[in-house]
């Protein structure tokens, strides 16, 4: 595919087909996995949203979504003080077969403490779904049950992922280009 | 001298309450792991951690820390520590079966099952443990001062109960234990320990951190957002040694994140120094392959600059 006359971006990692064919197949994956199952898929807000919707649509089982957002690190006040739940489930997990969905997993920070909080919450299991797995920075070590994608460590924007806030609704993933990440 | 001792039922997430409280607080905090270092600093190898000289052998190094610092104590029967001093606070936490199995799968990627099994066995180690160092098995309520219930409460709830109730306490009133009562109390330990041949050697130590760069702060700032224990530059590897086996050169990484087990090094930009760098590091894993290790780039650095709106990081990035 033709780079899109973005002057930021270095180049495409996954085209759009690219990106619906490997949601196809994990979709297929999930659907296989809890078909008898009572299935939720919990987003982590923001970058998940497309992906989720993206892949909720593809899931040939009946599923539930809801939604959290976690508070954002910032070491401008000096103590950054501990991440904690920001937006919370709309409804309880208890007995549901809950499943993660971020856009992506790199030092897995965010991850493990999501999957940790959720699991406290009596679901009857847990597991986890990214759409870009960058295995190259994980810190924590994280058992990833569903992935489309292993990227290499360069910064991605697209499908929800952002710079800046900007560049979430790319239809594609891409690189940044070095000297702007 | 103000003391906080933390501990809980096997599968509460305990030890997060306990860093989490401490960071609250702004006090030191002592894990498990971390006495039982400081126990090997100061005694050698530790032959007897299942005796009742244990009890006496941790009390001499924390009341000697006690004076240059306030502590939060993460360890099982730490209550018992300190009897009769007037500011100590005694947290247990608990949680219902369910709940702990749940936590002990998802930390251990157990089934339900494995789960229950490892809860059982980690409760019998406990009730052995605490049987051959303090004589009971299993605390009474009354050794606490507050129960926090982890099956509605999570680690920043019950880390946030702690500091209330300390600052209700005033518990730092009084500042540091002075040097005076220090070794007044020591006298008795020293007494009881010299009975069993034992001799503190004031070896241990806190050692406050004192970070190469700037970076490094960034990033322990990360994990201390994100719950993750770490210790700083805690071991040195030796990586090569002339012909009559002295240490020529060692390699330190910077963290440790006893959780994963695993060490994590930070690089610089100059590329000089990162093949200086990636040298040691393929030494490492050469010579000590059990060792896990993360290098961090500092361009990953970076994007986690970007990624968590973070301060610009200084010219020159990490050590």
């Amino acid at each position: 595919m033709k780079t899109p006359a973005m002057p930021m971006l270095d180049r495409v990692l996954f085209t759009e087909d690219e990106i619906r064919a490997s949601l196809l197949e994990v979709a297929a994956r999930i659907s296989d996995r809890y078909k008898d199952g009572n299935l939720k898929l919990i987003g982590v807000l923001k970058g998940s949203v497309f992906f989720l919707t993206a892949l909720a649509r593809e899931l040939t089982i009946p599923v539930k979504i809801d939604f959290l957002a976690i508070s954002s690190f910032s070491n401008r006040s000096g103590a950054p003080g501990v991440v904690r739940i920001a937006k919370d489930l709309d409804e309880s997990i208890e007995g549901e077969d809950v499943l993660l969905v971020e856009d992506i997993v790199d030092t897995g920070f965010t991850a493990r403490y999501l999957l940790q909080t959720l699991a406290g919450r009596g679901p009857n299991s847990i597991a986890l779904c990214t759409m870009l797995d960058r295995s190259a920075r994980r810190i924590v070590p994280l058992q990833i049950d569903f992935r489309c994608f292993e990227i290499p460590d360069r910064f991605v924007i697209g499908c929800g992922l952002d710079y800046k806030q900007l560049y979430r609704n790319l239809n594609f993933i891409g690189v940044l280009k070095p000297d702007q990440a | 001298m103000a003391v906080v001792t933390v501990s809980g039922q096997p599968g509460c997430r305990t030890r997060e309450v306990a860093q989490l409280a401490a960071q609250r607080l702004g006090f030191t905090h002592i894990s498990a792991d971390r006495l039982d270092a400081l126990l090997a600093e100061e005694f050698g190898p530790i032959v007897e951690a299942n005796s009742r000289t244990w009890p006496d052998m941790a009390a001499s190094i924390l009341l000697r820390l006690a004076t240059e610092a306030h502590l939060v104590i993460g360890v099982d029967g730490a209550e018992h520590f300190f009897h009769n001093f007037p500011a100590l606070l005694r947290i247990r936490v608990v949680a219902p079966e369910n709940r702990r199995i749940g936590n002990i799968m998802l930390d251990d990627r157990l089934d339900r099952p494995s789960a229950r099994e490892s809860l059982l066995r980690r409760e019998a180690e406990i009730r052995r443990t605490r049987k051959a160092r303090f004589g009971r098995a299993a605390p009474p309520p009354d050794s606490f001062d507050l129960i926090v219930n982890a099956e509605s409460l999570d680690g920043a709830h019950m880390a946030a109960f702690i500091e209330s109730a300390a600052l209700h306490r005033d518990l730092t009133a009084h500042g540091f234990l002075s040097r005076a009562a220090e070794a007044q109390l020591q006298f008795q330990i020293r007494l009881r320990l010299a009975k069993h041949g034992i001799q503190p050697r004031g070896l241990a130590s806190l050692h406050r951190v004192q970070f190469g760069h700037p970076s490094e702060e960034i990033f322990a700032n990360l994990l201390d957002f994100y719950r993750i224990a770490w210790e700083y530059e805690p071991r040195s590897f030796p990586i090569a040694w002339d012909e009559h086996g002295r240490v020529l050169e060692a390699f330190t990484p910077d963290f440790f994140l006893p959780e994963s087990n695993l060490y994590v090094e930070l690089t610089t930009m100059k590329q000089s120094l990162v093949t200086r760098k990636n040298r040691k590091i393929r030494l490492l894993r050469e010579i000590y392959p059990h060792i896990n290790i993360q290098v961090f780039y500092q361009k990953d650095l970076q994007d986690l600059v970007l990624k968590y709106g973070l301060i610009q990081l200084p010219a020159g990035g990490a050590s």
